[in-house]
């Protein structure tokens, strides 16, 4: 294919997609729900196991080590020989919270798997579905409050990201330029997420 | 499966329960469609300070049909703005335990346990009881043992009940065992309870000395905000001062050990130093500081327990006037080599705090907690912290304060500043004074001489009392005494012993167990409160959820129990909308005192406000000119509250007196007990929460290395720990987060199943009666 032909198939693909995206949007059909991937069920609970709610700061999955959180919980997972992958500290962008904070004033270990008292407690659970759209394709809103994850990709890329969370297009630096947040605060106006 | 099937599997709530109305959501956010799945967008949120210490947290509040489902940290709450700690991230579950109290009951006279009863036969039965003991046996016989967890209606409600309506000073709180060395301090110096710093020293200040505090782990945001502060200004310091040493001292510039009760010699220490080496503000203490002295006879004041004291405590000090040359003189004795033998702390971390405290180029900020106030010289002990400020004029100015860390919610706002004591009236006010008197009764509508003048008891006399039968008639709300007194099996009840013990709560506890009726209590959001912090911050919030079953809040139990004993003209308002009337009536008594609350109104909305609030406006730093509204001068500070002392704070020469029982021959360990980061007090709500109990299910001993190995223990070990008191069975840890020196253990006390109140000692501080939990003897037996 010489090199006309491939400008010619190039504009044709990039005008059916602008015209399909463009037809799309003046149709306005209703917003499809993308379907969980199959991983998700056993993810969620899994992650649901580790938290009293979504939101709730998740309790420390493995015995003390006797190292700092810090040296394996870096700004990016990492793998841990012989524990597993660890995954990164999402708070680093938090204003009031650095690497020199102590992980355990909110995350701590456990040391029993007995129960005092039953509970009736009925958690807030992670939702899978996408957030808000203003139409189909429209960038979808934060569904969930920005404080404490301002560091869009600890949690939507990279190894330690679940894959039914996980962000296509994690090198667009700036998220919130495209997806609205349900409150934007102050610690995210000054400091952007990626 | 289809998708409704699935979302209904991972534990969704179905949309059909789903309640829209969000006041966060983005305008352009459509409604949630018919089948969507609940997320955080579609909860409501409101505002409330959270339910456990006196740091006063925000948090924003998540409910979903009618139930808390999720907490997070108020980002505009300028307390902790929006951080939080394990325990206050995981309130909603503290709710719903399965066996939350949810209608009254009697104790079955023919058989073992409660039998339930209607809220009307409830509410007769105290009627009449509270009323036959003030009929037969007079207002000393009845008493009410409240807590610095009740909201302020709650607190307001007892006081007017019992001292106007009941005519009995018998009305004491939990916070008793928990702050009082703090409030004789600050009225003995100030003549007015509670600091005068606030928060905003947490990121001001160069110097931060800890006396007996593990903020770390009781105050966890203040300690983070100290952290991030150090970490942005690597020159800021923290000295932990401590006995063993806990997850404050990893973060600690300096650790500093000293032998228990030894923090009276230490601070007359570096009070010999400041002064020997010219260290000290002299104009401002020309200017603004009185010296007193008090009874300083060991024999004189005791501690409580021994001899004469043992059922009865009424030590009262006498203040005599002093000087800064008596002052010089009285700190010769305690030279750096003798404050050395007497601490263990080595001359040169001696002087580095005479180096901290004599500076005048950095800001210092001490703050303390239950190692001061748990103390049988505990008021002493404040007066010297505060002392120390005074004496460098290192008071009153942004970063340079005395912060004394409150334990409970509303310990200040409750306790303090209503003044649920048993001679306290509100905003500062007290029974033996015919003026105050006087002021409660016009507010209250009341004829003169309602008021008793004589205090009631204090609480460990009040129980005391109660098992001699001497006081027959108690109500307890909100708090959990029979694990949290010393010297516990002094407390025990006996068959036929005649009383009447009435108990609110949330869940069954110890002491509903020894009650004769239960009441079943409406728990933080399902009722409408306030609560004032540490800093002097009111904070309200709205009633979020319904309570379960026939369960009502603490206050409205007052009231219709006060209504049923003819006194409802206490209480003129309607049922069902009284919280505003009542607030308004208490604001009375704060205006134009210098502890004026914001309006009803304004404190709704606000993320809570710092009293004195004048014309709207808040107070950071009281007694400071440009601050304080009733500082009239043009700077400097103005003690305006002391009118004893000529409108000067008073600096308090306090000599060092050894604890009421230390180790020997039979008893060779020091006992320190206290609490843990994950439970809150007795573990009544905390332990209901699965991931705060799987975190620290139960209580035990912390271990030196050395006396374990000498002992052959190790850590899951168990062991009998003995006092001259009473035993106790407990599991060993070694090295764990708290790491206790040679000679000295520590138990927690937040088990009901492990009393280790049992143990401890019912010394008392001679001026707060504040019992002392931090030093008694023990020993260790294998098991």
């Amino acid at each position: 294919m010489n090199v006309r032909s491939k400008w010619r198939i190039g504009l044709l693909v990039t005008g059916l997609a602008v015209g399909g995206g463009v037809a799309t949007m003046l149709y306005r059909r209703p917003a499809a729900v993308p379907e969980p991937p199959a991983t998700a069920a056993k993810s969620l609970a899994v992650r649901a196991e580790r938290r009293a709610y979504d939101g709730a700061p998740p309790v420390i999955p493995h015995a003390p080590l006797g190292n700092p959180c810090i040296t394996c919980h870096t700004t990016v997972a990492r793998e841990v020989p012989g524990i597993g992958l660890a995954p990164p500290n999402p708070h680093l962008k938090t204003v009031g919270l650095s690497e020199t904070s102590r992980c355990q004033q909110c995350h701590v270990f456990q040391t029993a798997t007995t129960t005092f008292v039953a509970s009736d407690f009925r958690p807030l659970r992670q939702s899978l579905v996408h957030g808000d759209r203003l139409y189909p394709h429209a960038p979808p809103v934060v569904p969930h409050h920005l404080f404490m994850r301002e560091d869009c990709v600890s949690c939507h890329s990279g190894a330690a990201g679940r894959t039914e969370i996980r962000c296509s297009h994690p090198d667009r630096e700036n998220c919130l330029q495209c997806h609205a947040t349900i409150r934007p605060i102050a610690s995210v106006l000054r400091a952007p997420g990626r | 499966m289809d998708r409704r099937d699935f979302v209904v599997s991972l534990g969704m709530i179905p949309a059909s329960t789903l309640i829209t109305g969000c006041g966060n959501r983005s305008p352009n956010s459509p409604p949630p469609a018919g089948d969507a799945k609940l997320d955080e967008t579609r909860l409501t949120w409101d505002k409330a300070p959270c339910r456990y210490c006196g740091t006063g947290c925000g948090v924003e509040v998540g409910v979903d049909a009618g139930k808390v489902v999720a907490v997070r940290g108020d980002v505009a709450s300028p307390v902790n703005q929006g951080l939080l700690c394990v325990k206050g991230y995981h309130l909603p579950a503290m709710l719903y335990g399965t066996d939350r109290l949810t209608y009254p009951m009697k104790r079955d006279p023919g058989g073992k346990g409660f039998v339930r009863i209607s809220w009307d036969e409830a509410l007769d039965t105290i009627a009449k009881r509270f009323r036959e003991t003030l009929d037969k046996s007079g207002p000393d016989a009845v008493g009410m043992y409240g807590s610095g967890q009740w909201t302020v209606f709650d607190g307001y409600a007892a006081l007017k009940w019992l001292k106007g309506g009941m005519k009995t000073n018998n009305l004491e709180p939990n916070a008793r065992l928990c702050m009082a060395s703090a409030v004789s301090g600050f009225l003995t110096q100030f003549q007015s309870d509670e600091p005068m710093g606030c928060y905003d020293d947490f990121e001001i200040a160069d110097d931060f000395v800890l006396w007996g505090a593990n903020m770390a782990e009781m105050h966890p945001v203040l300690f983070s905000r100290i952290l991030e502060h150090k970490r942005r200004n690597p020159g800021v310091r923290i000295i932990d001062i401590a006995t063993r040493r806990t997850p404050t001292s990893d973060f600690a510039t300096t650790y500093i050990e000293m032998k228990p009760g030894s923090d009276l010699a230490l601070a007359n220490g570096i009070l010999h130093l400041l002064l020997a080496n010219g260290k000290i503000n002299e104009s401002f203490v020309r200017e603004n500081v009185v010296f007193k002295r008090g009874i300083e006879d060991l024999e004189t004041i005791g501690y409580g327990c021994f001899k004469g004291q043992t059922e009865s405590y009424v030590f009262e000090d006498q203040a005599k006037d002093s000087s800064l040359d008596e002052l010089r003189e009285f700190v010769r004795d305690y030279s750096p080599a003798k404050v050395s033998q007497i601490t263990g702390v080595s001359e040169s971390l001696i002087r580095l705090l005479a180096e901290v405290y004599g500076d005048m180029s950095r800001g210092t900020v001490s703050t303390w907690c239950m190692g001061v106030n748990q103390h049988v010289r505990g008021t002493w002990m404040n007066n010297l912290i505060t002392d120390l400020h005074l004496i460098t004029g290192k008071i009153s100015r942004p970063g340079n304060n005395p912060l004394s860390l409150t334990g409970q919610p509303s310990a200040c706002g409750t306790v303090r500043e209503v003044g649920t004591l048993n001679n306290r009236l509100p905003a500062d006010m007290v029974v033996t004074n015919p003026d105050h008197r006087a002021k409660a009764e016009a507010i209250w509508r009341l004829p003169a001489g309602t008021i008793p003048d004589k205090p009631g008891r204090h609480t460990v006399d009040m129980f005391r009392a109660l098992i001699r039968g001497e006081l027959k008639t108690l109500w307890i709300q909100t708090t959990n005494p029979f694990v949290t007194l010393p010297n516990l099996h002094r407390f025990e009840r006996k068959p036929g012993d005649g009383l009447f013990i009435v108990v609110s709560d949330i869940y069954p506890s110890p002491t509903t167990e020894i009650a004769d009726l239960v009441l079943p209590s409406a728990a933080w959001v399902e009722r409408e409160g306030m609560f004032g912090n540490t800093e002097r911050r009111t904070q309200h919030w709205n009633k979020m959820v319904d309570p379960p079953g026939e369960a009502k809040e603490d206050a409205w139990q007052i009231v219709q129990v006060a209504k049923r004993m003819g006194m409802g003209h206490l209480f003129p308002w309607p049922d069902d909308d009284w919280h505003k009337a009542m607030f308004e009536e208490y604001r009375q008594f704060t205006l134009g005192t210098g502890k004026d609350l914001a309006s009803y109104d304004q404190l709704k909305v606000a993320h809570g406000l710092r009293w004195p609030v004048v014309d709207g406006k808040e107070t950071r730093y009281r007694y400071a000119a440009g601050s304080d509204p009733y500082v009239k001068k043009p700077q400097g500070v103005h003690f305006y509250k002391a009118k004893g002392y000529g409108e000067k704070a008073a600096f308090w020469l306090r000599p060092y007196h050894p604890p009421a029982e230390s180790p020997d021959a039979e008893y060779p360990l020091w006992l320190c007990t206290g609490r843990v980061l994950e439970h809150w007090h007795t573990g009544t709500m905390t332990r209901r929460v699965k991931q705060l109990h799987q975190a620290v299910p139960e209580a035990y001993v912390e271990l030196n290395r050395a006396d374990a190995i000498q002992l052959g223990v190790t850590t899951g070990d168990r062991v009998r720990l003995v006092s001259r008191r009473g035993k106790l069975e407990l599991p060993v840890v070694v090295d764990g987060r708290g790491r206790p020196p040679r000679g000295s253990v520590f138990v927690p006390f937040f088990d009901g199943n492990k009393l280790i109140n049992r143990l401890t000692l019912d010394a008392m501080d001679s001026i707060s009666k504040e019992p002392d939990y931090k030093k008694c003897a023990v020993r260790l037996e294998r098991v």
